[in-house]
């Protein structure tokens, strides 16, 4: 029964399709195309979906399919070509048209602006209806739409789908697809006059050109407007199968656009390099990308943007910078002395979007720093020279005698501490400089601030004292600079004058100055702040490594070891010690000698072999005292005495001629304690000449005429009587003790002249100071090639020359020629060995 | 798309998992997916997976046999028809909502058995994690109706303390007896106001709950919410009262395991469902009008009604409907049923979610209903809203092929589907090897008009019809190869596609081929197939030689119907008793072969002779 029932009721509802008659195809067909023209003239709203959609579907169900597909093309088609296209050619008015044809078009600017804002309105309205009916449209033939291009691949057996897939790959476009493209043809590429070869997409091309032209010369268009019509443009192809770069925005406007933004924009980089001004510039190119920006994204396309950026970077910025850059009037050189800081920044800006390396900015500001440093190189020379104008004859004249020392020689030496800390100053004010503007007008950017501190290296390495200034800046603020600073500014000083090591190269030269100066600090007590001190040498250490500072820690160890030495040897005298005795005080500093800058205190002079120095008798015991103290608890040691550093306080009673007595307590040196004890040994009125104070003492001659000097010749301090009365100091002078002495004060402090004091070197000490440096640079190059060779048996020359180097770079920057002198004497001494000729190569002699 | 997952767990895995899966069962934690079930009719399902019966199948399945039970051997009906390899049942059974889900010891057991490679990636991509729940596209739709923007088809703003919903009314009736209640005192209210210390967080999980929704993860509560966490939970009890409904604070509670979780979730689901189906029962249902057609469109329905419709579907009566099925046609002329129905479930479909997006006039909604109509017959229409409203489709072979063409033109593709599987399966073209011996050439055994049926699968492009009949007439050839339908049915395949290449083939044709191949391959042993084709095709050569070739076809005939006759009961017989009767009794394998493949033969040069008749290549 089921059977029965199920043969009647199963079957195809509208059965016979293959032979459906035309006529019904043609009927319903009628009815359709009625409601599709109701559709295009926005009368919609009266109909039926559900009609329009079912007579769709039963001419697909007929198997009409394509037949209906065609028929809607045609019948947009026409109405495209009859009714819109129409709307559009009219909305051209003539005007337009003969603006289009002529080429200077600004005179009539306004009157072209309205027309073509008319004719864009109109193609706007026409877009946007055509896709609201063709949305509709498509709505409607959904069916048609799914039959005809939609592929079914419901399957599961496999061995059946390729089959299918063949047929469907040929399926065709949506019919949404093929009404845009029916747009597309129908209006945009036909004619603006039935006449005319100007089709309507060159006239919408022209005439938003037009409109952007206008924008860029000031004056305010139809954003919105501009914006629809590109929209239109974007959501058209080339082809049906919609591909992203077959839209016809890239295949038409995009390129005319950016041909037309090129010309513009190389015209407008001639302009304003005439006009010369590179503040202005700078503002106009800055002012231009921000508009190119802003228009692609508001009134053209986003895809646009970074292609007319290109654009304007490589013809208005990067062909023009260099010279914008370099212009004498108003460039960055002027920007940098006027501080034009937004200048600058435009400046900065706008180079580096035309190049990572920002090498037209990065150029002249170098040119402009190592110029300002050469600058204060010189003054720093020119003004001690200045001072010592008067002086330097008389220098010439006196030769090479250091030990003559006028006090007209004394000020310009004095003068020349005070510009070397100038010059270090002024330095640290250019890189303050430089460095605000670093930092507010370039971004603060990696690339500068290496260039900029390789520029201030630059500088600072062309003044060949530059170590030592550095050491003195240090040495004068760790003296007195410091003093009732807070801590802050202190760190910041101090981090200010390691940032200029930073730059040194020969940082070697600045270890030996820096410890020089900081021996005398120590010894003679003048640090201001041992804190300071300390900072200072954590602060280097971080900068340049604990190398560099081994030796400045340990000469600080040796100055707290000596203070426990000295406590405990008043304990053990005061334990052991006779009683009777006026005692001594003794404060004693053991140093180091490998640590400390010993040719400072020995003054050996040229090899000759200097006898140790006759102290006074009760001196000399405890002299000994201390000794066996020393030796006792640290055998195999040797103390050698230095009396040049050493100071001590007496206690001297004058006898007026009124027969009054006068105490004074006076602060000298070791050796003019020495001399001054003589006094004691002879009756009043007697005199020591000069030869037998040395005989007697054996005082150094250079010793011996400095402390003769400070205690005979200085206004101030005259606790002796010298005759015949003058500045030098003759090994006939007779010398005898001043009972007359005055000075307002109890205590008195009687310095050595001269060479006590941390000033800047004379010619001399210079080239002293640059031998040494070699030696220890030969030493310092020796162990380098040692240690590099031990490592790799066998290198060629040209290696072993390049890792040398760049061992050694963060000391020194050694010669070549010292190097290869080095490598020759280590051969000759069999440490290495020829192997080869060709490279060269060493070896390394086990 | 599985392949970078590990394919199945250890062993050992499985029995620890197995042992606590046992044992949360015992405790009542989590219900049975697969109890045992000793019941008649889910041992006859069983048989027929093993056997690959699609129809019995079918049957049983429509009867409402729990497709996910198992027997004594715990077997279920998946795993027996993965293991045995029948493709289309796992498939039918999937759809039907067989359960293959991983990390389970039943889900790896059934891939680990799964016959060959095509049916476990079957069973892979119908893993739950792709959400085969059969209820879920429901569910996501109503719950897609509170985000949805256009069309507009909320009627109601619901407002508690500072939150507004756009709320469908229909569907707050459905669902919760509150609303249902006070929407029937007054059901033109457009705005409604809920206590305003209920918390907002409360509120919208309990709408979301209302619109099938899953669950939130956990409530936003703590600073910034103005409600502190318990008071937050407070106030999804209190809601749950206030609105009736007293399962919500359990589904947001609830949480942590993941099956009990999807359980908890189907079970909320399906408990929606039937209430939707319910409300649909008594409103839609319950108001359809049959009037006279050419009364039909006076009707006026205000769009304050009652059941809160706010569309009216029309639906005529064939006119040239032979009234066996529905008895005695009336006499006073054409009848067409009216349907009140709720946009909001329309738009399942996209046809009519395109019509109310669109610009026409069925879009506007005014104070009197639109009446649309809908080409089908009210039969039809009710099957199609019955689906949208509940996911039900259940319906009998008769209406199949309206169902499935209402179905393509109202653009709903799981019911087209679902149209395609009944009459696949129904239809009992998917037999097994043994009953297509059977019924091979029983011509007046068939229930459906094959014919139409493949032009409806053209027509609707259903791929699986189009196979199911190449397979049916394959299995049946003899009976139609000779007939002037057969012939044009050819015909037309031949003429779909367009532009047609003297090198294409004829998708029909080839697919019938195909399954001839396969009709006959089963039959004979692979190794052996070759040899006897070569015998055959000389004896075969040595009937032509004698026979005129106009008398071909009616020898062929001859042919098939002498073979009928002997080869009927031997043919069971090696089907039931394996290759021993080969061994035994090799010389009657060997006619019995030889005559199926001279049967096989002879349909392939039928085939031949049609095309040259045709004027096709193929």
């Amino acid at each position: 029964m089921a059977a029965m029932r199920a043969r009647h009721k199963i079957r195809a509802p509208r059965r016979g399709f293959s032979h459906a008659k035309t006529d019904d195809f043609d009927s319903i067909w009628e009815v359709l195309s009625v409601s599709l023209n109701e559709i295009n003239t926005k009368n919609a709203s009266s109909l039926s979906f559900e009609e329009l959609y079912r007579h769709a579907y039963k001419i697909v169900l007929m198997m009409r399919g394509d037949d209906l597909y065609e028929k809607v093309t045609e019948l947009e088609q026409s109405w495209l070509q009859t009714n819109v296209q129409k709307l559009i050619t009219e909305s051209i008015s003539a005007s337009l048209l003969r603006a289009q044809s002529s080429t200077d078009a600004q005179d009539q600017s306004s009157e072209r602006r309205e027309a073509g804002e008319k004719f864009l309105a109109a193609l706007k309205d026409a877009w946007e209806d055509h896709q609201l009916c063709m949305g509709m449209v498509t709505d409607v033939m959904m069916y048609m739409v799914r039959q005809l291009t939609k592929n079914s691949d419901e399957s599961s057996c496999s061995h059946l789908v390729q089959d299918r897939m063949i047929i469907t790959a040929h399926s065709k476009p949506s019919i949404y697809v093929t009404c845009m493209a029916l747009f597309r043809d129908s209006i945009l590429r036909s004619s603006v006059r039935p006449e005319s070869s100007l089709t309507i997409t060159d006239m919408l091309k022209s005439t938003i050109l037009f409109m952007i032209s206008l924008e860029r010369s000031g004056h305010m268009i139809e954003r919105p407007l501009i914006r629809h019509c590109i929209q239109m443009l974007e959501g058209l192809y080339e082809t049906s199968t919609e591909e992203e770069s077959s839209k016809l925005y890239l295949t038409i406007f995009e390129p005319a656009f950016l041909e037309a933004s090129k010309e513009f924009y190389q015209a407008e980089g001639q302009r304003l390099l005439q006009i010369g001004d590179a503040t202005t510039f700078c503002r106009v190119a800055t002012q231009r990308v921000a508009e190119e920006r802003e228009r692609c994204r508001y009134t053209l396309a986003v895809v646009s943007e970074p292609k007319v950026l290109d654009l304007l970077d490589e013809h208005l910025i990067r062909s023009n910078i260099e010279e914008v850059v370099n212009l004498a009037e108003s460039g960055v050189r002027h920007m940098l002395d006027h501080d034009q800081l937004e200048g600058l920044q435009n400046v900065y800006l706008l180079n580096a979007r035309v190049d990572r390396k920002k090498e037209a900015l990065t150029n002249v500001l170098n040119k402009r720093i190592v110029e300002m440093g050469k600058e204060i190189n010189k003054s720093s020379i020119v003004l001690p020279q200045a001072a010592a104008a008067a002086p330097s004859s008389e220098k010439d004249g006196k030769g090479e005698k250091r030990t003559e020392k006028g006090k007209d020689k004394e000020k310009p030496q004095n003068q020349q501490t005070v510009s070397a800390i100038r010059w270090v100053d002024d330095i640290l004010a250019l890189k303050t400089k430089f460095d605000g503007v670093w930092e507010k007008a370039f971004g603060s950017d990696q690339g500068l601030q290496s260039s900029i501190g390789a520029s201030f290296s630059n500088f600072i390495n062309m003044n060949s004292r530059s170590s030592e200034y550095l050491s003195l800046f240090f040495d004068e603020n760790l003296k007195k600079g410091i003093k009732g600073k807070t801590e802050n500014e202190v760190d910041v000083l101090l981090d200010n004058g390691i940032m200029m090591l930073r730059y040194i190269k020969d940082k070697d030269l600045f270890e030996s100055y820096y410890k020089k100066h900081l021996s005398r600090r120590l010894l003679m007590k003048r640090s201001a702040s041992m804190d300071a001190e300390r900072q200072m040498i954590s602060k280097m250490k971080m900068e340049v490594g604990n190398q560099f500072t081994q030796r400045i820690e340990s000469m600080f160890k040796d100055m707290t070891v000596s203070e426990d030495l000295t406590a405990n040897y008043k304990e053990h005298v005061a334990r052991n010690g006779d009683p009777d005795q006026k005692p001594v005080d003794l404060e004693i500093n053991v140093l180091t000698s490998t640590m400390w800058p010993m040719e400072l205190m020995t003054n050996a002079k040229d090899g000759a072999v200097q006898l140790p120095c006759i102290y006074p008798k009760e001196i000399d015991i405890l002299k000994s005292s201390f000794e066996r103290f020393y030796l006792d608890k640290h055998s195999g040691r040797k103390l050698s005495w230095q009396a040049s550093m050493g100071t001590a306080d007496l206690r001297a009673t004058f006898v007026r001629s009124t027969g009054k007595t006068q105490r004074y307590e006076l602060n000298v040196s070791t050796y003019a304690m020495v001399i001054l004890l003589l006094f004691n040994e002879i009756p009043d009125g007697e005199f020591l000449t000069y030869d037998a104070i040395k005989e007697r003492s054996r005082i150094p001659d250079h010793d011996l005429t400095r402390n003769l000097q400070s205690l005979a010749v200085a206004p101030k301090t005259r606790v002796l009587k010298k005759d015949p009365m003058s500045k030098d100091v003759k090994p006939t002078d007779k010398f005898s003790f001043n009972h007359d002495f005055h000075s307002p004060f109890v205590k008195v402090r009687i310095g050595v002249v001269s060479g006590s004091a941390n000033k800047v070197e004379n010619q001399d000490q210079r080239k002293d100071t640059e031998k040494k440096m070699n030696d220890e640079r030969g030493g310092s190059i020796e162990a380098a090639l040692v240690r590099i060779m031990k490592q790799r048996k066998t290198l060629t020359h040209s290696q072993l020359m390049t890792e040398t180097l760049s061992q050694l770079s963060a000391r020194f920057v050694p010669d070549v020629n010292m190097i290869k002198r080095r490598i020759e004497s280590l051969i000759d001494r069999e440490y290495l060995e020829r192997v080869g000729e060709e490279p060269p190569t060493y070896g390394y002699v086990a | 798309m599985m392949a970078d997952e590990p394919t199945v767990l250890r062993k050992d895995q499985l029995e620890i998992s197995l042992v606590e899966e046992k044992k949360l069962i015992k405790d009542g934690t989590i219900k049975d997916d697969n109890p045992l079930d000793l019941s008649e009719p889910f041992r006859e399902l069983c048989n027929a997976c093993r056997q690959g019966d699609l129809k019995v199948c079918q049957e049983k399945i429509s009867e409402g046999v729990n497709v996910n039970a198992r027997d004594p051997y715990d077997y279920t009906p998946l795993i027996l028809a993965s293991l045995c390899g029948h493709y289309e049942t796992a498939q039918l059974l999937l759809e039907s909502g067989a359960l293959c889900e991983r990390d389970t010891f039943q889900g790896e057991r059934c891939l680990y058995n799964a016959l060959n490679d095509r049916i476990r990636n079957l069973l892979l991509e119908y893993d739950y994690s792709k959400s085969t729940d059969p209820l879920q596209p429901l569910a996501a739709h109503i719950t897609s109706l509170l985000v949805r923007e256009s069309p507009v088809t909320a009627d109601i703003v619901v407002t508690a303390s500072d939150q507004s919903l756009h709320l469908h009314k229909f569907i707050l009736a459905a669902r919760s007896p509150y609303f249902r209640a006070k929407l029937a005192a007054a059901p033109e209210s457009a705005t409604w106001k809920l206590p305003s210390t209920i918390p907002p967080e409360a509120f919208g999980a309990a709408i979301k709950y209302l619109y099938f929704g899953e669950a939130p993860r956990d409530l936003r509560s703590g600073p910034g919410t103005g409600f502190t966490e318990s008071e937050t939970f407070a106030g999804v009890d209190r809601i749950s009262k206030y609105l009736d409904i007293p399962s919500l604070p359990d589904s947001i509670l609830e949480s942590g395991d993941r099956r009990r979780a999807r359980q908890r979730r189907n079970d909320e689901i399906s408990k929606g469902r039937d209430q939707m189906d319910q409300w649909f029962q008594e409103n839609v249902l319950g108001h359809k009008m049959v009037v006279e057609t050419s009364k039909a469109n006076e009707i006026q329905w205000s769009r304050n009604n009652a059941i809160f419709a706010d569309v009216l579907l029309r639906a005529d009566d064939l006119p040239d409907e032979e009234d066996i099925a529905t008895g005695a046609a009336p006499a006073e002329g054409p009848k067409s049923t009216i349907f009140p129905c709720h946009r909001a479930m329309l738009l399942r479909s996209e046809f009519f979610q395109t019509m109310f997006s669109s610009t026409f006039r069925e879009a506007y909604v005014k104070d009197q209903l639109t009446i649309i109509d809908v080409d089908c017959s009210p039969e039809v229409l009710e099957i199609v809203l019955a689906f949208l409203y509940t996911e039900k489709a259940d319906f009998p072979l008769e209406v199949a092929v309206d169902v499935l063409f209402a179905a393509d033109m109202l653009f709903i593709e799981k019911l087209k589907t679902k149209a395609a599987v009944v009459i696949s399966t129904l239809g009992s073209a998917g037999m097994s090897q043994a009953e297509a011996a059977k019924t091979r050439g029983t011509t007046d055994e068939d229930d459906i008009d094959i014919y139409s049926i493949v032009r409806a699968a053209w027509l609707t492009r259903v791929q699986r019809l189009e196979e199911f009949a190449a397979r049916y007439l394959a299995y049946r050839l003899e009976a139609h190869i000779d007939t002037l339908e057969f012939a044009e049915l050819i015909q037309e395949s031949a003429s779909r596609i367009k532009a047609r290449q003297e090198t294409d083939s004829i998708e029909m044709l080839d697919d019938i081929r195909f399954y001839l191949g396969e009709r006959f391959r089963l039959r004979f042993d692979e190794a052996g197939l070759d040899e006897m084709m070569e015998e055959d095709v000389q004896s075969h050569e040595d009937d032509t030689d004698e026979e005129e070739a106009d008398n071909k076809l009616t020898e062929g005939v001859a042919a098939l119907d002498v073979s009928k006759g002997t080869s009927d009961p031997e043919v069971e017989a090696p089907q039931e008793q394996g290759p021993e009767i080969r061994a035994l009794d090799g010389a009657l394998v060997v006619d019995e072969f030889s005559e199926d493949a001279l049967n096989y033969e002879i349909l392939l040069e039928k085939l031949d002779d049609l095309l040259e008749r045709l004027n096709l290549e193929a």
